[in-house]
């Protein structure tokens, strides 16, 4: 444990570790741009210090000092019984010093500017710059688009050399592609010659950005920044479940952004799970129920209609009715997803038990993993889904291929995977399937019913990732009328089938109380107190 | 290089003796051993003291104590080398000193090195010298050999157990790279970026390890102070300043050179008496004390000895001893414009008042320069020099800042005159 010591800071005292600098300090005690703002752009919690935009400077009195000095928050280290001013008329005239010679190049293009309405630049100007410029020299003309590589596009004019993205590429990325060419005021941020940006988180640099230079190809002038609404959301791409922001406007998403969280993502998220968020709204994604109709006169199977909820409800429950009354609910097998929330799945898990089938499992794709941030499982929720009580897949799988199984209610379409069953030829001979999923998939064909659910940004639900945390994400954006959680179709289900317990109507507030209940290793966790961090589950010595 | 009469000058008898060149008549003449003497017989601390109490002060700009520099060198570890660097990358316009060091005394250089090396500890020292310096290069390539096969250096250096080798590094012809942490950088291989500090060099120096870096002119004041001892070093100089240094004066003067003169020699005494005066019957407008990026001092005021504690109260200092004397032809906004291209092109541009304000201050003296200058850029200048100063990572935003403050200082009229009649008043004056 370091030795911790207290600074004041604008005459509030904080209790800090010693070693480490000013801004670091602060961003520990998580007041930085909070409550404390000391505006910065070179300097970045998870990137080397820099010390080169110099606009953190603060005046820092140290004992037995009368006079404070100017010093840079972000390289300055903290000491015991250190006092710090970051409003005093000094460091506002140095802020300001900084600022006009940040803007005596910058072309001010802000009305074409993706950066605008988010920009430190802007920001950082309101607060400390005049408002006329005193400049009459010509502003230097530099290339305003440069081709970096296949994600990101650069606008030299803007830049303002803080060199956040040429760190990340050698720091994070471990990549290197950009660097700072020529010196002094000619100084240009470029790639290396013939090696283009091209790395899996090469859309980070245009977030560490604080201003329009680096932007993305994906979201370059697709949307005013000030039109969208942001909520809280993890990324479902792999068990990691990266933080993240969901930027929403007209009820679809525009984008995903990084949301820091030091114990799962830092405030990093990677290419593939930054676009994933273009599956939302995919064409092949499934809106309305739809029931399979009988077969024809010819022998030709029938075809999958769509139908209401209340129809395909009742479809699939005639369907299961009539199989436990033949064969005994024995013949049913539940296939969990790792992309259903820890409430769908304590849902799936209370219709079975209420089925009373006890045969169950997950069926989880696996793929590449980095040493960054992307794991092997792919989905967000294999973790929580174990801990509900569903595990290996491969005793269903056997039990399928075998002929010892009928009946077959299924989330997701990973199950199809060569992993498992290779397609869906083989389960094509059950008497009953009912698949809930969010896409079209090959289950289309040998599905019976068909219901669509839910994608994570349309949800308030928990996902647990592979360390075992249990996180929130918010409901951004509303789906069509017919698409609703799987928790929601278990609930209908259970109600249509006389179920125990399934008197009420779906509610996930109520669904992650009794989750915390009734799943030790949830205990006194719900969706309220899984706050933005998310909480770690109880694990079996706690 | 000019000897003035009246005194020894110690630095200057190695450059005016051909034979001080070659290692034979190095030694010859006494060469080697003062550091033979340390070697076998003193211990680190002991040459410590005595450059301590002989208040030798750095000669490579900044004048900080040689002996007090040595001293914040850590205890050896065994996986942390020490190494000494020799900052030999002369560039500051206006300063010619280090270079004839080199080139007429690579012996005394070396020697002044292994003193150095034995009391830091270290066990290589690099010796970065400026890219454009072929001559010197060249020889201190030779002497560097001829010491080696010598037993100069190696494994046991002048036959102690001191083992040491001294590695040659060319520079590639940056101002900045001789800021001592630039310079770092560029020998490691890298853009020659000054690093943040802290950590300073004692801690964490060339390559991550202890490093300590001294100016070529302070390592060969070391040999003499060794050998003749405190009170004869201190019988140059002033108090607070001790010892010889050379001045290299440039301009338009009667006969430039080299001079070696104790610290404390009035400006004046330089200029008139030593070299010469202005010549061409013109008269004298002002004079740069230490090089460009010291602040100038106009005519009237070269009544000043020369040394960091008098040029002080003149708000200016003795930076690398480049004394540049311009008559009364001089343009004094062609001078900022001159002066303030320079930074502008040599700024490193990591830190944002240094990269954008060395461009600004020098389009806008230029823009004055032609004739399309208004009064309010003369506080815009003012206030651009004020953000400069202090607030960068090294020390080359205030060399940019201090000469175009001291020429709006000393030389407003001739500002004024440019913008009010907006035009160059100074047909006569040198041409851009």
């Amino acid at each position: 444990m370091a030795e911790r010591v207290t600074i004041r800071v604008d005459g509030v005292e904080y209790e800090v570790e010693s070693g480490r600098t000013i801004l670091q300090a602060l961003d520990d005690c998580g007041v930085l741009t909070n409550e404390v703002e000391i505006p910065h752009y070179c300097w970045h919690p998870k990137l080397s210090i820099d010390g080169s935009c110099r606009l953190c400077q603060v005046e820092v009195r140290t004992e037995g000092r009368a006079e404070g000095l100017l010093q840079i928050a972000c390289n300055t280290p903290v000491a015991g019984a250190m006092v710090i001013e970051t409003k005093s008329e000094k460091v506002r005239a140095a802020r300001e010093g900084v600022m006009e010679l940040l803007l005596v190049n910058h072309p001010l293009d802000c009305p074409i500017c993706d950066q605008a309405g988010e920009c430190k630049l802007q920001d950082y100007a309101y607060d400390y710059g005049v408002s006329e410029a005193r400049t009459r020299e010509p502003r230097r003309a530099l290339k305003k688009r440069v081709d970096l590589g296949p994600t990101v596009v650069l606008d030299q004019e803007r830049c303002i050399l803080c060199r956040r993205c040429v760190r990340f590429c050698r720091e994070v990325s471990e990549t290197g592609e950009l660097g700072i060419f020529d010196r002094g005021e000619r100084s240009v941020l470029e790639t290396f010659p013939g090696v283009p940006l091209e790395n899996d988180y090469s859309m980070n640099v245009a977030d560490l950005c604080p201003v329009g230079a680096l932007t993305t190809k994906d979201f370059r002038f697709k949307m005013r920044v000030w039109l969208l609404e942001d909520s809280e959301g993890i990324c479902t791409g792999c068990s990691r479940g990266c933080n993240l922001y969901v930027g929403v406007a007209k009820n679809a998403v525009q984008r995903y952004l990084p949301r820091r969280n030091d114990a799962v993502n830092e405030t990093w998220l990677c290419d593939a799970g930054r676009l994933s968020y273009k599956q939302v709204a995919r064409e092949d994604r499934l809106a309305r129920c739809r029931v399979r109709s009988p077969q024809r006169e010819s022998g030709e199977p029938g075809e999958l209609v769509e139908t209401s909820v209340a129809e395909a409800v009742e479809a699939a429950a005639i369907r299961l009715r009539a199989l436990i009354a033949s064969r005994g609910a024995g013949v049913i097998a539940g296939v969990a997803s790792p992309h259903a929330s820890n409430e769908d799945l304590f849902l799936f898990k209370c219709f079975l038990d209420a089925l009373q089938t006890e045969i169950r499992g997950l069926a989880v794709l696996h793929g590449e993993s980095d040493r960054l941030l992307v794991e092997a499982e792919k989905g967000a929720n294999a973790t929580g889904a174990r801990a509900i009580g569903f595990g290996e897949v491969g005793r269903i799988v056997e039990r399928i291929r075998g002929g010892g199984l009928d009946g077959l209610i299924v989330l997701g379409h990973d199950l199809l995977d060569d992993a498992y069953l290779g397609g869906s030829q083989a389960l094509s001979r059950l008497d009953t399937v009912i698949a809930l999923d969010s896409h079209c998939s090959a289950m289309d064909r040998v599905a019976h019913v068909v219901f669509p659910v839910r994608h994570a940004v349309e949800k308030n639900a928990t996902y647990t990732n592979s360390a075992g945390r249990v996180q929130r994400v918010r409901a951004g954006i509303t789906p069509g009328p017919d698409v609703l959680d799987e928790g929601e179709i278990f609930s209908k289900l259970g109600r249509a089938l006389g179920l125990t317990g399934f008197q009420a109507e779906w509610d996930v507030w109520e669904a992650s109380r009794r989750l915390g209940r009734e799943v030790p290793a949830f205990r006194g966790i719900d969706l309220d107190s899984a706050g933005s961090r998310g909480r770690a589950l109880v694990g079996p010595g706690d | 290089m000019h000897r003035a009469p009246h005194i020894t000058g110690y630095l200057t008898e190695h450059c005016e003796d051909d034979a001080y060149a070659t290692l034979a008549g190095f030694r010859e003449r006494g060469g080697y051993a003062t550091a033979e003497q340390v070697l076998c017989r003193q211990s680190p601390q002991q040459v410590i003291d005595t450059l301590r109490e002989s208040g030798l002060q750095g000669r490579g700009g900044a004048g900080f104590g040689t002996g007090q520099k040595w001293s914040f060198m850590p205890e050896r570890e065994a996986e942390r080398p020490h190494y000494l660097v020799c900052n030999a990358d002369e560039s500051e316009p206006g300063s010619f000193k280090d270079r004839l060091l080199m080139e007429r005394a690579p012996h005394l250089l070396l020697e002044g090195i292994l003193i150095a090396a034995f009391t830091i500890r270290a066990e290589k020292t690099f010796l970065y010298v400026r890219g454009e310096y072929g001559e010197a290069f060249r020889s201190l390539e030779r002497a560097i050999e001829e010491a080696r096969q010598g037993g100069v250096f190696g494994q046991r250096s002048l036959g102690s157990a001191f083992a040491h080798e001294v590695v040659l590094v060319r520079g590639a012809g940056a101002y900045i790279c001789g800021e001592e942490t630039a310079l770092l950088e560029s020998l490691e291989g890298k853009r020659g970026m000054p690093r943040l500090k802290p950590p300073y060099p004692a801690e964490c120096g060339a390559f991550g390890m202890p490093t300590t870096v001294n100016n070529v002119e302070t390592l060969c004041h070391v040999p003499h102070i060794v050998e003749k001892g405190v009170a004869w070093f201190r019988s140059f100089g002033t108090e607070e300043s001790p010892g010889t240094t050379l001045f290299g004066v440039s301009g338009h003067i009667e006969r430039p050179g080299l001079y070696e003169l104790p610290l404390g020699t009035p400006l004046d005494e330089i200029v008139f008496e030593h070299a010469g005066g202005v010549p061409n019957g013109r008269k004298l407008k002002a004079v740069i004390p230490g090089g460009v990026s010291m602040a100038v001092l106009p005519a009237g005021q070269l009544d000043v000895p020369m040394t960091n504690e008098f040029l002080r109260e003149r708000q200016t200092g003795l930076g690398t001893g480049g004394v540049i004397v311009m008559d009364d032809t001089t343009c004094m906004v062609r001078t900022a414009c001159v002066i303030s291209h320079f930074f502008r092109d040599e700024s490193c541009g990591q830190c944002t008042q240094c990269r954008e304000g060395t461009g600004w201050i020098n389009r806008i003296v230029q823009r004055i320069e032609r004739g399309g200058g208004r009064l309010e850029d003369l506080a815009i200048l003012k206030d651009l020099c004020g953000t400069l100063e202090g607030q960068t990572v090294c020390a080359f935003a205030d060399a940019a800042a201090w000469p175009v403050r001291a020429l709006l200082r000393h030389f407003v009229q001739d500002f004024q005159s440019h913008i009010f009649e907006a035009r160059c008043p100074f047909p006569g004056s040198f041409e851009l």
